[in-house]
C-alpha cells in the first residue's frame, strides 16, 4: 500500500549516509541541494537525543540556475570555504534527491578539485534513491573502509572496534557504556566505535584492533571486508540477559586470548543478575503474558532471547521495521498484547496496550542521553527486569487477563 | 564600521549601508541551516485547515522530515491535527511515471478519509522531472468527492519558503466564491495559531461588534473559506498572505489592510488606529489604556535594561520596529540577523537611522559564523532562536520570544518585555553549567 497515514515514511539511504557520517570528528558533510533539506535536518536531528548537526552539516544552497544549467560552482566554492576555514580531515559530499535526479557527477567534481583541496573528499551520490537508511549506513561503512582505513603498522592486543552504532542507534549512549564496561572486566579496551564515537585518525587505525565486535547487522559487511583485507576476526551479536551476557563475555574473551575471572563474574551477577522470580510474588504469574516486539533485527533477537531465557515469556510476535504500520496495527488488534516493545510510532499505534516500552528508533518523544539505562549486558538485564516489574505493578490488570 | 580588522567584519554591513533594494551580502558559501523550504512550511500549515487532508507527494527525504516535524509539534502547546497523508516518490516513479500511484492514492484517500478538500502537495522533484501532474489531477477530479487543490512547492527555484506558502494561500482562493458584503466583519490573514481569536486584536474588535469570520489559515473549514470574500475587511498580518488579499480584492472587491505586527507602543497605536479607521470604529479609549500600561512596563524595564546591548534574529513581524523598542529601553541593538529585508521594512529602517541607531545587519548563512560574530560583539542579550547552549557559553543571555509570536498588539510587546526582564531558573542553570565548561576549556 503506497498511502501512509499513521506510520512514518521510512528514512531513505540519504539519512543513513548523514547519520553514519555525523559521529566522525574532523569530518564535515556538505550536501548538494537546496537548503530546505539541510534546514529540515537541523530539526530532525533533535529526535536523536536532541543532537544538532550544527558544525557538522552544511548545504551548498543549490538554486534553479544550478538545476537547469547543471552548474557546480556553488558546491566547489562551498568545499573551498569549508576546507580553508575549518580544515577538516575529510569533507563528505552528499547528494540530495535533486542532485541525484539531475545526474550531477559528484565524483567528477572531486576528481577535478581534490588536488587543490587539503581535506580528503569523499562522495555519496545515491541521494535517497538506493533503499532505506540501512543502505546509506552500509554505503558509508564501505567507503570509509575503502578510502580511509590504512594498513596497520602493528596490532594492538586486547583491543576491539565496535562496529555498527551510528548516531541514530537506539540507546547507544547507555549500551556502549555497558559494552565498554564489560570489556574492561575482561581486560580489553575499545579502539574506536565505528562510527558514532570516532574520528578520522581512529578510522585510519581501525585495522590495528585485534577484534571487531559487530553490534548491528548493517556493520557485518564492513567487518567482513576488514577480515578479508587485514585478517581481523569479528564477532557478531549483542549480549542480552544474564545468560546472553555471560556467553558474550566468554566468547569475546576467548577470541582475544583472555579469560573471564569467576570472582568478577560472581560479583557482577550478584549485583545485576537478579531473576524476575526474585521480584514478583507468588500470585504474579507471567507465563500468560502476550508480548509484541517491534525492533530492528539485533534488538529483536536479543529481546526475544532475554524474555524466553530470563522471564519465561514467549513473545507472541516479533516484528522487524520492514512491516508497515497498517499491518502492525492489524496484528496488534489480533493478538491484544499486554506488553509491546517498539518505536515511538509503534507505541502510538498500540494505544490500548497497557505496557509500552520504548525500545527502538525513531524516538521523537524520548531522550536517552544518560548512560545508565542500558538494554544490553548485565546492567541492561537489571535495568530491563526492573523496568518491566515496575510496569507490571503499575498495570496489575495484566495479571488477571 | 565595527570589526573592520576581523575576517568576519568584512562580511558585515551597517544598516545605513543597506542598498535600496534591501539585498543583503551573502556571508557564506557553505550554509547552515539555510532557509527552510516551502514543502515543510506548507506541510506544517495545512493541518490547520479543518475537514481537509493533505497528500504529500515527495521523496522519502521530504516525507520523513514532514512527519517528524508534525510529531515534534504534537509534543508542544500548539499541536496540529494529524491530517497528513504520504506517498513516496521513488526512483521507479521518476523513470516510469508517478501518475498511477498518485491516482490510486487520491481515490483511496477520498474513500477512507472523506475530506471536504484534499490538498495535493508536490516537492522539488516532480517539478524537475516535469511530469504533467496537473493534468493527471484534472483527469481524476470527476471521480472523487473531495475538492482537489494542488500546491506546488518547488523550493529549488528560490532561496526561501515564500513562493510555496503564497501558493498555499492562492489555493485557498480557488475555494472562494463571490459573496454579498457583510458589514462589521473581518478576516485575519496570515496568523498561524489556534489562539488567534483570543488575541488582543480579536478581543478589541469583538468588543466593537466586529465579527471575525475567518482566521486564515488557522482552523477554518473549506466552506468557511468559500464565504471569506464577503467580509468588510481583510486584515493582512504578514507578507505571505498579501498575494491572497490582493487577489481577493481584484476578484471579489474585498478591501484589505496590510498590517504587519508592530512592537513599539507608538507603532501599535498607529496600527490599531489604521485598522479601526478602515472599519469605522473608535478604539481610542482602549488603545490609550493599553498603551499606558505598556508604557509603564516599558519604564520599569528601562531601569533594569538600560545600557545593555543585544543581538536580534528570527523575529515575527516588524523586526526593525522591535529594534526601535529596544532602543527605547536603552538597549543597543548591535546586530540584526536576517535573511530578507521586505520593502515595507524601509520606514522602520529610516526611523532607526534618523534616531542614530545603525546596527550591523548580517545575513546569517552559517550558524557557526553567526556565533563567531556574537563572540566578537559580545552582546548581553540575544533575542530570537539562536542556540541557547552556545549563547550561554559566551555568557550571552538567550531570550526566546516564541510565546509572543501568537500575540498581537500591546500584549505582544508586554510579553517581549516580560521575557527580557525575567531570567528563568532553568536558564540560570544552563548558564552556570556552560560557564563551568567554558572555564574548563581555557
Amino acid at each position: 500500500m503506497d498511502l501512509k497515514h499513521n506510520g512514518f515514511p521510512v528514512p531513505s539511504d540519504y539519512f543513513g549516509v548523514l547519520w553514519a557520517l555525523s559521529g566522525i570528528k574532523d569530518l564535515l558533510i556538505l550536501e548538494h541541494g537546496s537548503t530546505g533539506t539541510c534546514n529540515y535536518n537541523a530539526f530532525n536531528y533533535m529526535i536523536m537525543n536532541r543532537q544538532s548537526p550544527k558544525g557538522k552539516l552544511f548545504s551548498s544552497g543549490m538554486d534553479e540556475d544550478d538545476v537547469v544549467m547543471g552548474r557546480d560552482e556553488k558546491v566547489k566554492e562551498a568545499i573551498a570555504e569549508l576546507d580553508g576555514k575549518y580544515r577538516p580531515e575529510v569533507i563528505a559530499l552528499v547528494a540530495t534527491g535533486v542532485t541525484s535526479v539531475i545526474g550531477l557527477d559528484l565524483q567528477g567534481i572531486i576528481e577535478e578539485i581534490q588536488s587543490a583541496t587539503k581535506s580528503k573528499l569523499l562522495s555519496f551520490s545515491s541521494g535517497g534513491f538506493s533503499g532505506d537508511y540501512n543502505q546509506g549506513i552500509k554505503e558509508v561503512f564501505r567507503s570509509l573502509v575503502n578510502n580511509i582505513v590504512e594498513e596497520p603498522r602493528d596490532i594492538k592486543p586486547y583491543t576491539v572496534n565496535i562496529i555498527g552504532p551510528t548516531i541514530d542507534s537506539f540507546n547507544n549512549v547507555s549500551d556502549l557504556a555497558e559494552l565498554e564496561r564489560m570489556l574492561m572486566l575482561l581486560g580489553a579496551q575499545v579502539n574506536t566505535v565505528f562510527t558514532c564515537k570516532t574520528n578520522v585518525r581512529d578510522i585510519k587505525n581501525l585495522a590495528m584492533a585485534s577484534l571487531n565486535l559487530v553490534t548491528r547487522d548493517t556493520g557485518l559487511e564492513a567487518a567482513k571486508m576488514l577480515k578479508e583485507r587485514y585478517g581481523i576476526p569479528y564477532y557478531y551479536g549483542l549480549p542480552f540477559g544474564v545468560r546472553g551476557s555471560v556467553e558474550w563475555m566468554n566468547d569475546v574473551a576467548g577470541m582475544l586470548g583472555l579469560s573471564l575471572s569467576r570472582k568478577i563474574l560472581a560479583e557482577e551477577i550478584g549485583k545485576y543478575g537478579y531473576s524476575i522470580l526474585e521480584l514478583v510474588n507468588f500470585l504474579q504469574n507471567l507465563d500468560h503474558l502476550r508480548v509484541v516486539i517491534s525492533c530492528p533485527l539485533d534488538y529483536s533477537i536479543g529481546l526475544k532471547r532475554l524474555m524466553q531465557d530470563e522471564w519465561g515469556i514467549d513473545p507472541s510476535l516479533v516484528v522487524l521495521p520492514e512491516l508497515d504500520s497498517a499491518s502492525l496495527e492489524e496484528a496488534i488488534a489480533g493478538i491484544n498484547p499486554h506488553i509491546i516493545f517498539g518505536n515511538s510510532y509503534d507505541l502510538m499505534i498500540a494505544k490500548n496496550v497497557p505496557i509500552k516500552v520504548h525500545a527502538a528508533f525513531p524516538a521523537f518523544d524520548h531522550i536517552y542521553r544518560y548512560d545508565g539505562t542500558p538494554f544490553v549486558g548485565l546492567r541492561g538485564h537489571a535495568h530491563l527486569t526492573q523496568t518491566i516489574i515496575n510496569h507490571l505493578n503499575q498495570n496489575p490488570e495484566v495479571f488477571r487477563n | 564600521m565595527y570589526l573592520e580588522n576581523s575576517e568576519i567584519g568584512k562580511k558585515c554591513m551597517l544598516l545605513s549601508e543597506l542598498p535600496e533594494d534591501g539585498t543583503l551580502i551573502a556571508t557564506a558559501r557553505a550554509l547552515y541551516p539555510g532557509q527552510h523550504c516551502s514543502f515543510r512550511a506548507v506541510a506544517g500549515t495545512l493541518p490547520l485547515i479543518k475537514n481537509s487532508y493533505a497528500l504529500l507527494l515527495g521523496p522519502a527525504i521530504c516525507l520523513y522530515n514532514a512527519k517528524l516535524s508534525m510529531n515534534m509539534r504534537s509534543l508542544t502547546s500548539d499541536p496540529r491535527p494529524n491530517n497528513l497523508l504520504f506517498v513516496n516518490y521513488s526512483q521507479d516513479d521518476i523513470i516510469f511515471g508517478f501518475r498511477e500511484k498518485v491516482r490510486t492514492a487520491i481515490l483511496q484517500a477520498d474513500e477512507e478519509y472523506h475530506p471536504e478538500v484534499l490538498f495535493l502537495i508536490t516537492s522539488c522533484l516532480q517539478e524537475i522531472v516535469g511530469e504533467d501532474f496537473d493534468s493527471c489531477i484534472d483527469e481524476i477530479r470527476p471521480h472523487v468527492h473531495a475538492r482537489l487543490l494542488i500546491i506546488h512547492t518547488e523550493n529549488f527555484t528560490c532561496e526561501g519558503a515564500a513562493p510555496g506558502i503564497e501558493n498555499m494561500f492562492k489555493s485557498f482562493f480557488e475555494l472562494m466564491t463571490s459573496q454579498p458584503k457583510e458589514e462589521k466583519t473581518v478576516n485575519l490573514l496570515g496568523l498561524w495559531t489556534s489562539t488567534a481569536r483570543k488575541t488582543e486584536l480579536a478581543r478589541l474588535l469583538c468588543s466593537k461588534g466586529i465579527v471575525i469570520k475567518n482566521v486564515i489559515p488557522s482552523y477554518c473549514t473549506p466552506s468557511e473559506l468559500q464565504k471569506a470574500p464577503g467580509v468588510q475587511l481583510n486584515i493582512v498580518l504578514d507578507q505571505y498572505a498579501l498575494p491572497l488579499a490582493k487577489m481577493m480584492k481584484e476578484q471579489f472587491g474585498t478591501e484589505y489592510i496590510y498590517a504587519r505586527k508592530p512592537y513599539l507602543p507608538d507603532s501599535i497605536e498607529k496600527w490599531y488606529k489604521d485598522i479601526a479607521g478602515d472599519l469605522n470604529i473608535d478604539l481610542s479609549a482602549e488603545i490609550e489604556e493599553l498603551k499606558t500600561q505598556t508604557e509603564e512596563l516599558l519604564s520599569r524595564a528601562r531601569i533594569a535594561l538600560a545600557g545593555k546591548t543585544c543581538a536580534v534574529s528570527s523575529i515575527s513581524g516588524r523586526t526593525f520596529d522591535l529594534a526601535l523598542l529596544l532602543s527605547r529601553l536603552g538597549v543597543e541593538p548591535k546586530v540584526i540577523l536576517m535573511q530578507t529585508v521586505l520593502p515595507d521594512d524601509r520606514s522602520d529602517i529610516q526611523e532607526l537611522l534618523t534616531q542614530g541607531i545603525d546596527p550591523i545587519i548580517f545575513r546569517g548563512d552559517n550558524s557557526l559564523q553567526n556565533e563567531e560574530l556574537f563572540a566578537e560583539l559580545s552582546p548581553d542579550i540575544s533575542l530570537g532562536m539562536q542556540d541557547r547552549q552556545a549563547l550561554a557559553r559566551m555568557a550571552i543571555m538567550p531570550v526566546v520570544l516564541s510565546t509572543s509570536y501568537y500575540m498581537l498588539g500591546f500584549e505582544s510587546t508586554n510579553e517581549v518585555l516580560r521575557r527580557l526582564l525575567e531570567k528563568p531558573k532553568s536558564l540560570e542553570a544552563l548558564m552556570y553549567k556552560e560557564q563551568i565548561l567554558a572555564n574548563g576549556e581555557c
